[in-house]
């Protein structure tokens, strides 16, 4: 479903992505763990081109989005949900309001349509009665859970998910990996970036260790967690775990 | 430094076109045609001016009168067109007539040698006199021009006055524009005379007790003691036309005539003796010169308001924009505008495009004040811009909204909100700044009060009410905003 090629991401002089090569499947939930700094952040943004890559192509779904123009990438952007630490809710909407005006402006979905896809989102990740409320006055595993089904009112193919509980309480991390297993079950294509090794455990078809611009390793939760090859990957998860 | 370059293409933009290649004047023969063919003469006058011009109500209407507006009607109707007066700043009739905003000027104008050097005189249809003013408990002091010696003594500033007040030895002069700051000023003891033309002069004391006048003496040459219409160079058979207007005037002995109705007129405006009915009366009788000109004020600022934040978003958006031009032009736009007096823009607006068009006075206004706010607020809607977290554009633009959109409903309506007092007070100051288009002769709040000073005698009275209804309205303003910034915060 995604492939990415030869993928290389310069700041300036800074070096952060390496030559990546990997692919993603229909399907699959990959998790992406990694030391901070290592290019996790970087990698997942690249994927929807809110980075722009400086060298390598990454293919959605048939389509090189590299070089792609502004006005198709944005189509393709549609199918690409992303899900971010700091949730990044509009503060001047209203929860529903959230989940409808990306559909509306920029989908053409009828705004009837929208609001019933909105209400039926917001049920679904445990807020039906949040509807009518501004994001400042929800608590921050609510606002997660608003920005998920925000990523999901636009019908997405797959989802990219930044550290989506880094910035929560620890009571609240549950509430937003239960929403995120429950996607995870229904089929959704997933890319995570996270901490929560338990999650990993529990739901990554695939793990994937990334450090210092490079994937260093990759393999079934099992296999990274219980038999590490790699000495980085070893040495990080004695530290983690 | 690439912002200079951008800002000297901008300068070189402005002379481009603003700056007629060559000056346009002197059509032999012609100036006198093109009036009839527009079938109307404009005439530019300053009418703060009793008993020359000055505001009457007649039929019910408020317009300019006077000696002068009598003269000018005789001529208009000699020529067989209709006249229509623009009345603006004694200080910027020459301009605007240079400038093409008026035909001729007509506003008991001496026809100094300095001023011959830029416009042509009519012959002099006036002989006047000059007197000095003074407060009328020192009548026994003040009695020549010796007796003035080392004092302080006031002058309407580039007028014919201010050159003969040298000839009061070693007096200290003091330049105003309005003659009735020189009055207060006298009034209140700061200044211990005025220099005054006399029949205005006249006027003042004969409505006022508290002043006295009397003829000074000064030497003068023939010239300065008379006054004449100006016209722009060249117009030769528009100053034969006219000149033969003023020669029956003379043999018909029509200026008696025209100024005993001045007098009428005047006396219409005359006030109770009585101190508190003063003030009553006074509301009474000038309220409609507050009213329209508070209406004036507000049309202005609302348009400015409305423009501003139009070409202010505009510019703030080019201010943005990864384009190297478009972002060099929108920042030389906003430094340059940023960097020169609004005074400026306005007399420039008004007078450079009076050589293309003839632009209303309101209209310039009101688009020198609209270009002067749009560099403002765009940079107010630029910091507004900057300050949305990045992560609000790239929420958006994940979820598949265009550049566009994600400006247009999700970074703007958020960067308003933080902007909302910057905004607010940018719009509590174009109330207060829109006043400088007095200067061209648009009638808001600040050019009726003046207006009210003059034919009112009263110099205080006036000011005090004018700064009740700023405050008024900036006060509502204010509430106003405040409503709307409590209905947008959500937080
Ligand atoms: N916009 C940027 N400009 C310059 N440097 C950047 C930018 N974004 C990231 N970097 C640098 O790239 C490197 C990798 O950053 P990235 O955020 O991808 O790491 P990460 O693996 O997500 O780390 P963390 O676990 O802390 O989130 C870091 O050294 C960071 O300083
Ligand atoms: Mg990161």
């Amino acid at each position: 479903m995604i492939k990415v090629n030869h993928l290389k991401k310069s700041f300036g002089k800074n070096e952060v992505l390496k030559d990546i090569n990997e692919e993603f499947s229909q399907g699959e939930v990959v998790v992406v763990i990694g030391p901070s700094g290592s290019g996790k952040s970087t990698f997942l943004r690249c994927l929807n081109l809110l980075e722009e890559p400086s060298d390598g192509e990454i293919v959605f779904e048939g389509t090189t989005l590299t070089g792609l123009n502004e006005k198709d990438l944005n189509q393709l952007r549609q199918k690409m949900g992303m899900v971010f630490q700091q949730f990044n809710l509009f503060p001047h909407k209203t929860a529903k309001q959230n989940l409808t005006i990306a559909p509306v402006k920029s989908k053409g979905v009828d705004k009837h349509q929208a609001d019933q896809t909105a209400v039926k989102l917001l049920r679904q990740v445990g807020l039906g009665d949040k509807e009518d409320a501004y994001p400042a006055s929800l608590s921050g595993g609510q606002q997660q859970r608003v920005a998920i089904a925000r990523a999901l009112a636009m019908d997405p193919d797959v989802m990219l998910f930044d550290e989506p509980t880094s910035a929560l309480d620890p009571e609240m991390v549950g509430e937003v990996l239960k929403v995120m297993k429950d996607l995870a079950q229904s089929g959704m294509t997933m890319v995570v970036v996270t901490h929560e090794m338990g999650f990993a455990r529990e739901v990554a078809d695939r793990v994937l260790f990334m450090d210092d611009g490079y994937i260093v390793e990759s393999g079934t939760p099992d296999m990274i967690f219980s038999n590490p090859q790699n000495e980085r990957t070893q040495d990080f998860l004695s530290k983690v775990l | 430094m690439k912002g200079v370059k951008g800002f000297i293409a901008l300068l070189i933009l402005f002379s481009i076109l603003f700056i007629p290649a060559e000056p346009v004047s002197a059509e032999d023969g012609s100036a006198l045609q093109r009036v009839q063919d527009q079938g109307v003469l404009v005439v530019g006058t300053s009418a703060d001016f009793p008993p020359f011009e000055f505001y009457a109500v007649v039929d019910g209407e408020r317009q300019v009168v006077g000696m002068d507006m009598m003269i000018a009607q005789k001529i208009a109707d000699d020529l067989g067109v209709e006249l229509q007066i623009q009345d603006i700043g004694f200080d910027s009739l020459l301009p605007a007539l240079e400038a093409r905003n008026v035909d001729v000027v007509i506003a008991g104008m001496t026809p100094t040698a300095e001023r011959r050097r830029n416009v042509d005189f009519s012959d002099i249809y006036f002989r006047t006199f000059q007197n000095i003013m003074i407060r009328a408990e020192d009548e026994d002091i003040y009695d020549s021009i010796e007796s003035l010696r080392g004092l302080t003594v006031g002058v309407q500033s580039g007028s014919l006055q201010e050159e003969l007040a040298e000839q009061i030895p070693d007096a200290e002069i003091m330049s105003l524009t309005d003659l009735n700051d020189l009055l207060l000023a006298l009034k209140t003891n700061r200044i211990e005379a005025i220099v005054m033309q006399g029949p205005n002069a006249e006027a003042h004391a004969g409505h006022d007790e508290d002043l006295h006048t009397f003829v000074g003496g000064f030497e003068m040459d023939d010239d300065d003691q008379g006054s004449a219409i100006a016209f722009r160079k060249g117009e030769d058979s528009l100053v034969d036309a006219v000149n033969e207007s003023l020669a029956e005037i003379k043999e018909q002995n029509l200026i008696e005539e025209y100024l005993a109705k001045a007098g009428e007129y005047m006396a219409q405006t005359e006030l109770d003796e009585d101190g508190e009915e003063i003030e009553a009366g006074f509301i009474a009788s000038y309220w409609e010169y507050f009213l329209d000109g508070t209406l004036i004020t507000l049309l202005i600022s609302a348009s400015a308001v409305f423009f501003g934040l139009i070409l202010g978003s505009l510019l703030a958006l080019m201010r943005l924009s990864k384009v190297f031009l478009v972002k060099q032009l929108a920042t030389a736009y906003v430094e340059f505008v940023r960097g020169t007096p609004l005074l400026i823009q306005v007399m420039f607006i008004y007078f450079a495009s009076g050589m293309f068009f003839n632009l209303p006075a309101l209209t310039a206004g009101i688009i020198a004040v609209s270009l002067n706010s749009g560099a403002y607020i765009a940079e107010i809607i630029r910091s507004g811009i900057n300050s949305v977290n990045k992560g609000q554009d790239e929420a958006a633009r994940s979820l598949g909204m265009s550049k566009n959109d994600s400006m247009r409903y999700i970074v703007f309506p958020q960067a308003l909100k933080n902007i909302w007092p910057a905004l607010g007070n940018e719009f509590i100051t174009i109330i207060k700044e829109s006043s400088i288009v007095s200067v061209i002769g648009v009638g808001e709040l600040i050019f009726q009060t003046r207006v009210v000073r003059s034919i009112s005698f009263q110099g205080i009275l006036p000011l005090f009410i004018t700064m009740l209804i700023y405050f008024a309205l900036t006060f509502s303003l204010t509430k106003l905003l405040n409503f709307y910034e409590g209905r947008m915060n959500h937080d």
